[in-house]
């Protein structure tokens, strides 16, 4: 926006003194903005991140954040920069919506982020696309003590993000357990609702976020296959999924029928009766194949990520 | 005294059901088993890195997962179905060696085994996760509880109580998938848990 506002401002003052023309000359390039050619650009880029990054040769140990270790912080936070698909909400926690969204971020907007985490560990509370992250001292002495998480036990800059987020988003899921206490990463205080989400990636994003679905009940689309396709063409899916179904943990007679965990879909295809789904999820990307009818049963909501104007 | 031997009876089953008591022998009853599954896992897990689950009530479907360098890959076989070998040897896994594993899953009814990574001072280690449904711990109208064994490569730490100990923090529980896990020997633990993975 800025630029197309800069650049109206050079036409106006040095070339075009009639305004018809400026305001042509705008709808035009607003037309090519909207319309897509704009699309697949990045707030930021991963060489602008990884450029403020090579500036930060070495961090100090933070009272703030007494359980991080700086080199293992700082290292952790070029890896995401680096390799975003490895982002990994660690094992048992309920960071699963937060991952999600994260995978995003690093990769739309990786400086912001890197940004954001340094100073959010160098001052303790810093802004992420106009919002103030406080976290309390429970959060900030527990971030880099997690363990038993898989490899996030040595990431503690996402043990700072994710408890920072958790703690920040709320939704109806966390009424009982609002504060954090140790362990909280594993309970309803980290968990989040289709909602909470979707709030979250339109206060975290720079997208437009359109999302169908509920907590209880599934989108009602036809034909699920064609639209997530041509929603996937459009930009970033999110999958809000029946995880117990997902991975078929068919060992009780009564599952209860609720949505659990976020995804993200990468690539959907279809031969035949069968779909086959690349989705990213907890570190890496996974190919699975199922049936139409069993991806009806355990999609309970699809959030569509799209550039402004590119609904 | 007809009501006393049928409350003695009731009692009687309700005690032999209980986790806590499987838990405590169930191990030793089956040690030669589950101590195979772990060895035949973890050398076949060396060759290329893979989990096995029953995903039916009736361990008669397996899901396997297998990963590679640029994607995981999740299948669905019926046990015994030729399709199984086929997948296993495209990616480069010693088919008999992980259907023979399969077989001795299914006999024990172990629903899932997996490498699990964990850090100790910044050093990654691993441990094999299996988890088993006895038939003993189904209790109608509650959620499924798994007996879970986890097996380390190192001798670990326990408390008084035999409660796995974290390293760093020698005075703190040690908890895994939110759950305190109890010795079996120095290198094995056990816990009873709703989540099998």
């Amino acid at each position: 926006m800025k630029f197309i506002l800069s650049s109206v401002r050079i036409l106006n003052g040095r070339l075009f003194r009639n305004p018809v023309i400026v305001l042509a000359v705008l709808f035009g390039f607003s037309t090519i903005t909207c319309l897509g050619a704009d699309d697949k650009k990045k707030t930021s880029t991963k060489e602008q991140a990884a450029a403020f990054l090579d500036k930060i040769t070495r961090l100090d140990a933070s009272s703030i954040w007494p359980g991080i270790n700086p080199d293992w912080f700082l290292k952790n936070v070029k890896a995401n920069i680096l390799k975003p698909v490895t982002v990994y909400p660690g094992e048992g926690t309920y960071f699963c919506a937060y991952s999600a969204l994260t995978y995003l971020i690093l990769q739309d907007d990786p400086l912001g982020y890197a940004k954001f985490v340094i100073d959010l560990y160098k001052d303790g509370k810093a802004v992420y696309k106009e919002t103030l992250f406080n976290p309390p001292a429970t959060v900030k002495y527990e971030a880099g003590r997690l363990n038993y998480k898989g490899i996030m036990d040595i990431h503690p800059a996402d043990q700072m993000w994710y408890l920072t987020l958790a703690d920040h988003y709320k939704g109806y899921l966390n009424i009982f357990n609002r504060k954090y206490n140790t362990g909280d990463e594993d309970s309803f205080w980290a968990s989040a609702n289709y909602a909470k989400h979707n709030r979250m990636a339109r206060s975290l994003l720079y997208y437009h976020v359109e999302a169908r679905g509920t907590d209880l009940f599934r989108p009602w689309i036809k034909d699920l296959f064609q639209y997530l396709d041509e929603k996937r063409k459009k930009g970033h899916v999110v999958l809000y999924i029946n995880n117990r179904i997902f991975y078929k943990k068919n060992h009780v007679t009564i599952k209860l029928s609720v949505p659990t965990h976020f995804i993200v879909l990468e690539k959907i295809s279809k031969v035949g009766d069968t779909i086959t789904l690349i989705y990213w999820d907890n570190g890496a990307k996974t190919q699975m194949q199922l049936s139409p009818a069993f991806l009806k049963r355990i999609l309970y909501g699809i959030t569509v990520l799209t550039r402004p104007g590119n609904e | 005294m007809q009501n006393t031997i049928l409350f003695m009876l009731i009692a009687a089953s309700i005690i032999s059901c209980s986790p806590k008591n499987i838990s405590s022998r169930y191990y030793f009853q089956h040690e030669k088993v589950l101590d195979n599954i772990e060895e035949s896992y973890k050398k076949i897990y060396q060759s290329n890195p893979f989990s096995i689950g029953f995903s039916s009530r009736d361990f008669k479907t397996i899901s396997v997962t297998i990963k590679t360098d640029t994607l995981n890959y999740i299948y669905e076989f019926t046990v015994g179905e030729s399709r199984l070998a086929d997948t296993l040897t495209k990616y480069k896994l010693p088919a008999a060696s992980v259907i023979a594993l399969i077989s001795q899953m299914q006999s024990i009814r172990c629903t899932w085994i997996s490498n699990y990574n964990y850090y100790v001072d910044e050093k990654k280690q691993s441990l094999i996760f299996m988890s088993i449904k006895p038939v003993a711990l189904k209790v109608p109208f509650k959620n499924a509880k798994y007996y879970i064994l986890t097996y380390f490569a190192q001798p670990q730490y326990f408390d008084s109580e035999g409660r796995l100990l974290d390293r760093r923090k020698m005075k703190t529980l040690r908890k895994i998938n939110g759950e305190i896990f109890k010795r079996i020997n120095d290198k094995v633990c056990y816990t009873v848990s709703v989540r099998y993975r």
